[in-house]
């Protein structure tokens, strides 16, 4: 090549530094600052939990007393449904992936940002416009969506206009998990630092690549769904229509092709998370790095096959449960590997009872527990009797809860001085784990007894239920009482975020001593991320070698990290031994 | 921010597995057999369904399969969480260690991860087999069914149709009724143009979507007598919750008593009007005809001309009860425009007076019960 | 500071023939080149997924019902007229290559030949969506009478509307063309319309399968 003639700068194309956003607009509003997005992804989504969190809070006061007449029916129909609407689309996809995997993949992989960044900010701001579609419908004369968040047709047809907004809402929150989806496989593949392999990226970022997988290719089939679903109730297109050739069933099985996977897209990155904070709290490396990274990947594509599994007792041909049962079994064997893993990255460590690492140990057992659960529900017979049932419930909250929100909060515990330079209060973080957790086995534990017992799900009133069973008077009360707990818990984090913000302790580059690259940045990191591309000889995790990195911007950056005062309890030594 | 001087990392060794792991792993599996046997043999009804309340010969079947399921889920919590509470107490930070103490470096091992890969894999073979043999049972069963009977379902309230008995037994004021010890056919679905709904009866530990435009069947020998709260168990709509119905499981001469008397009581009411071919569209005109001088369709209650009005009469529960103190079904409305009504709230003539065919009252019955 | 017509079109030439010469890209654009087309891939490829969805659907009613095409109102609905389909197939199809042509005259540095192919691929697809038209205003049933209809018009509505969109994102690449916003190297742009284009043609052959052969 004639250099000569040929006049072109000779540097790679992300080595390049855009010039810095100015003005409050571009810096905060519309930012096209991946770091920036991570946190209003985080605002919007704390905030929807907390409204979400209250609509439950207004059922279980309902539910005190089997023939509750705090609201009329459809009222609480709405309150349901709006809550598991809000909570999967608004809160857990945005959380996970927008917030989580926003701020942290791309420091993980070196990149200055991610590859379409104009396309992240549009991504984030379709879920405040979604959100407002949705919420609007509360104005209508016929109410919010009351059919469920799943908004089966008929009833979903036969409800009212509702549902029209449902399905706009969903459609537009559809398309930001799509993009982002899109963005961050982009991301990954092309935009990695010289010398990161596939072998040598940080596990988080494993799980966000997976995530994306599902998000990219999954969530336009519920946009299809959906499509299907609003020209049924605003155009009469009889897709669910027995009388005209349709089927309501048809619905079921487009709706959970998307669905199922999607509760891959909650558990994938908190699976990554726990990745990364075992090991740093441990002082130890990740045990079985090959078999964790892969199995992540088996979980989102098996994930796709099994969709069937909420659809057993529905009307479909028999001959169709034993296949997604076999299937859905299968998908605890790559799980249980990473229990397993976990479990030995803490065998023979130095462990730190922070907040990440308290929601982290936790995790391990209110997820397998979950897990557990769910093999039930999995089997065809025993799903005969469970389906539909408080059991379900009880389930899907210990995965989800105990699961996906508890790995979430343990990132962002861990994440948050990276992002704001401050470190919160463990105080006020053990605090608000202790209200959790209890608070969490308190509501969703004796589900699982009222499910088996015969209480079925979605019911306002459980008046005949109660008579059959007396017992179930006392348990509704005691799982309201208990969720309670979890709602002090949330507020107790926003009041730890602003107290922390004002006088937490400043983070330096990395409090906690971790390994992987944005913990070799300042906190938070400027809006460049890396004045020079790292260079990465290995992956991340083993304590006992020096960092596996070259060229960092901190010339002076200690080798064997090591955790600083900030990140110790107030009175800690910082010494080193010899 | 670095560290003023860099320092090398101190592994610190463990001996073993681990100090107390032996005492652990005992103590972990006293706990496990001890909670096995519990829910092998004691009758923790409050918990776990079990024989004290199974009602069919599924009942029995899902009932074993779910413990044989417990037994290992029980295992694995006991196990996984008591390893890790050890393994966090065990290998915590003393207080006063050195920062730069670290763990011991094992990446992986490759005799451990086969064995936690291979042994779940075996046992969930061996549950994919038992939950096939169970499958087999409740979805093919051997014995051919003495008794094939049809549910029907409707917002808000089943229907109960049986050989040889002319029209149909509505919930709530209408019971189910099955026969101990035969097998029986429950064919079910949902009424035109209904929604979706589930014939749920948790004793029996089986349900079916009862679906518009499909037939769905369970196949069901119960084995207790005794009465049984039937649920519906998928959202239907404002109602869901109070969609219940009554079972009865009466010995095989008690059920065959009740049945010829129902069939006597059928035929004996006369030539029922089928209220199934009831086109509401037509009972919107007849309505217009022979109605609108006295009643509202577009109001509740309160609404009166001279009678009361009738938006929601068969979905609203505050409405008022039109006989007896249960909630109206559309036998109960076809009811009072056959014999009229006379009572507190008014006089209301017959169908003779007012000229109703029974294709009029049919018609009427499909437009009231669309007001909702 | 004024440039002629003809000095910006010789300045056009010879910056892509000093390119064309050493074969080879500005490395930092050929990174961006690779995000961009990657990204544009997968965006295809949840499109098909878009398209899979409404198939599965289609494919579902129609082997669950008793007989096709469906009955309303008593009277079995009329087969699709096929030879009408082959003909607006063909229509699409042409499209495609003349497409195909334009792309290829662009990377040969022909200019016109580039504008005459892709106004001609332009206009051959606004004939296909004249077809569609009358497609759907003959069409023996209608969108809510049945599943036939419903699958129908919605599959082969959303196929038409990525065609509507595909027509002009082509229109505003041959703006941008002309205006040079393209260079010999440099046309990512008009790769991404090339594969939208053939990823529009591969759709209708499926379409054309499941709704006028089958």
């Amino acid at each position: 090549m004639d250099v000569a003639a040929h006049p072109v700068e000779q540097h790679e194309a992300h080595d390049h530094i855009h010039p810095a956003p100015t003005g409050f607009i571009q810096k905060y509003v519309f930012s096209i600052d991946h770091k920036v997005i991570a946190i209003q992804y985080f605002v919007t989504g704390l905030l929807f939990m907390l409204i979400a969190g209250s609509f439950a809070e207004l059922m279980r006061i309902q539910l005190w007393n089997p023939k509750g007449t705090f609201m009329d029916y459809h009222t609480f129909n709405q309150m349901f449904t709006m809550h598991g609407t809000v909570m999967v689309w608004l809160v857990l996809i945005p959380l996970v992936t927008g917030s989580l995997g926003n701020l942290v993949m791309p420091l993980q992989i070196g990149a200055r940002d991610v590859a379409f960044p104009w396309l992240n900010m549009l991504s984030f701001w379709l879920i405040p416009v979604s959100g407002l579609i949705l919420f609007s419908a509360f104005l209508l004369p016929d109410g919010a969506p009351a059919a469920g968040w799943t908004e089966y047709p008929p009833i979903s047809i036969q409800q009212g206009t509702g549902g029209i907004f449902y399905c706009l809402a969903i459609i537009v929150v559809g398309i930001s998990s799509t993009l982002t989806g899109l963005n961050f496989l982009v991301t990954i593949f092309k935009m990695r630092a010289p010398g990161m392999t596939w072998t040598r990226m940080p596990l988080f970022t494993w799980a966000t690549f997976a995530t994306a997988l599902i998000n990219l290719f999954a969530t336009v089939a519920l946009s299809a769904a959906l499509l299907a679903l609003l020209f049924a109730q605003a155009f009469n297109v009889p897709f669910f229509d027995p009388a005209r050739g349709g089927s309501p069933i048809l619905y079921q099985h487009m709706f959970w092709f998307y669905s199922h996977p999607a509760v891959y897209i909650f558990i994938l990155p908190a699976f990554g998370v726990i990745s990364e904070v075992l090991p740093t709290f441990a002082r130890k490396t990740i045990f079985g790095y090959k078999m964790i990274a892969f199995s992540s990947l088996a979980i989102a594509i098996l994930g796709f096959a099994v969709w069937a599994h909420h659809m057993f007792p529905s009307g479909i041909a028999p001959w169709l449960q034993i296949p997604f049962m076999i299937l859905t079994y299968l998908i605890g064997i790559p799980t249980g590997i990473k229990i397993f893993s976990w479990m030995a990255t803490l065998w023979g460590g130095r462990i730190q009872f922070t907040t990440p690492m308290m929601y982290a140990l936790a995790f391990l057992g209110t997820f397998s527990f979950g897990g557990i659960t769910g093999v039930y529900l999995a089997c065809v017979p025993v799903d005969f009797h469970e389906h539909g049932s408080y059991f379900v419930v009880a389930h899907f909250h210990y995965v989800v809860g105990g699961g996906a929100v508890a790995a979430f909060f343990a990132g962002f515990y861990y994440w948050f001085p990276k992002a704001t330079g401050r470190m919160l209060s463990e105080k006020m973080g053990h605090l608000s784990f202790w209200l959790f957790m209890i608070g969490l086995t308190g509501t969703f534990m004796p589900m699982h007894w009222l499910g088996l017992e015969g209480m079925p799900r979605r019911y306002a009133s459980y008046e005949v239920f109660a008579k059959a069973f007396p017992d179930a008077v006392f348990w509704n009360r005691f799982e309201s009482l208990s969720s309670s707990l979890m709602v002090l818990s949330v507020l107790l984090v926003a009041i730890n975020i602003i107290v922390s913000l004002r006088s937490g302790r400043r983070a330096g580059n990395n409090p906690w001593g971790a390994r992987t690259l944005e913990w070799m940045i300042s906190s938070p990191a400027p809006y460049y991320n890396f004045k020079k591309i790292p260079i990465v000889l290995d992956k991340p995790y083993d304590f006992t070698q020096p960092l596996p990195y070259r060229n960092l911007d901190d010339e002076h950056q200690d080798p064997y990290p090591v955790p600083s005062e900030a990140a110790l309890p107030r009175g800690a030594t910082a010494a080193v031994g010899a | 921010m670095s560290q003023v001087a860099p320092s090398a990392p101190q592994v610190v060794p463990v001996k073993g597995l681990g100090p107390g792991f032996g005492a652990v792993t005992v103590v972990l599996t006293i706990v496990n057999i001890a909670m096995t046997l519990a829910v092998l043999y004691l009758p923790l009804d409050f918990l776990l369904p079990s024989e004290s309340n199974a009602a069919s010969d599924s009942a029995l079947a899902v009932d074993g399969l779910f413990k044989f399921m417990t037994v290992f889920g029980v295992a694995i919590t006991i196990y996984v969480t008591g390893y890790v509470a050890y393994f966090a107490w065990v290998f915590r930070r003393r207080a006063g260690e050195p920062i730069n103490t670290v763990g011991v470096p094992i990446h992986d091992s490759t005799k451990l991860e086969i064995w936690w890969t291979v042994l779940p894999t075996l046992l969930l073979v061996v549950l994919m087999v038992y939950t096939i043999v169970v499958w087999k049972q409740l979805q093919f069963p051997n014995t051919a069914a003495s008794l094939t009977t049809e549910v029907v379902a409707h917002q808000f309230y089943f229907e109960f149709r049986y050989p040889g008995l002319q029209g149909s037994i509505y919930s709530p004021k209408g019971e189910m009724h099955l026969p101990a010890g035969r097998p029986v056919k429950i064919l079910v679905t949902a009424g035109e143009g209904d929604v979706i709904h589930q014939f749920w009866v948790p004793e029996f530990r089986q349900k079916i979507a009862a679906v518009p435009g499909m037939v769905t069947e369970l196949n069901i020998t119960p084995i207790r007598t005794g009465r049984y709260d039937i649920a519906c168990s998928e959202y239907c709509g404002k109602n869901h919750s109070i969609m219940q119905a009554k079972l009865v499981v009466d010995s095989p001469a008690d059920f065959d008593k009740w049945l010829a008397a129902a069939r006597v009581a059928a035929a004996k009411a006369g030539p029922t009007i089928d209220l199934a071919t009831g086109d509401a569209g037509a009972g919107k005109t007849a309505f217009t005809q022979k109605c609108a001088a006295c009643h509202n369709a577009a109001g509740g209650f309160d609404a009166k001309i001279v009678g009361p009005g009738l938006l929601h009469i068969i979905d609203d529960p505050a409405h008022p009860k039109l006989v007896d103190g249960s909630a109206p079904t559309p036998e109960d409305i076809e009811n009072i425009l056959v014999k009229g009504y006379t009572g507190p709230i008014g006089a209301m003539p017959n169908r003779q007076a007012n000229g109703l065919t029974d294709g009029d009252i049919a018609n009427l019955v499909a437009y009231l019960v669309s007001l909702k | 500071m004024a440039v002629s017509a003809k000095a910006r079109s010789s300045a056009f030439l010879e910056r892509a023939s000093v390119e064309a010469r050493f074969h080879d890209v500005d490395p930092v654009y050929a990174e961006t080149r690779d995000i961009r087309t990657l990204g544009f891939v997968l965006f295809l490829l949840a499109d098909c997924i878009l398209f899979s969805s409404f198939i599965f659907a289609y494919l579902y009613l129609r082997t669950s019902a008793p007989v096709w095409p469906p009955v309303v109102d008593g009277k079995q609905i009329e087969h699709l007229d096929v030879a009408f389909g082959a003909m607006n197939s063909i229509v699409l199809f042409g499209s495609g290559v003349t497409m195909h042509f334009a792309l290829e005259s662009w990377k040969n540095l022909k200019k016109a030949a580039f504008n005459f192919w892709i106004v001609l691929t332009i206009a051959l697809g606004l004939g296909f969506l004249s077809g569609q038209a009358h497609e759907y205003l003959s069409a023996p049933m209608t969108w809510t009478g049945s599943s036939f209809g419903a699958s129908f018009f919605t599959l082969t509505g959303l196929h038409g509307f990525h065609v509507f969109a595909g027509v002009v994102f082509l229109t505003v690449l041959a703006i941008q063309a002309n205006r040079g916003v393209y260079t010999g190297s440099k046309y990512f742009g008009l790769v991404a319309g090339t594969l939208y284009w053939h990823f529009v043609d591969v759709i209708w052959v499926l379409l054309f399968f499941l709704f006028y052969l089958w």
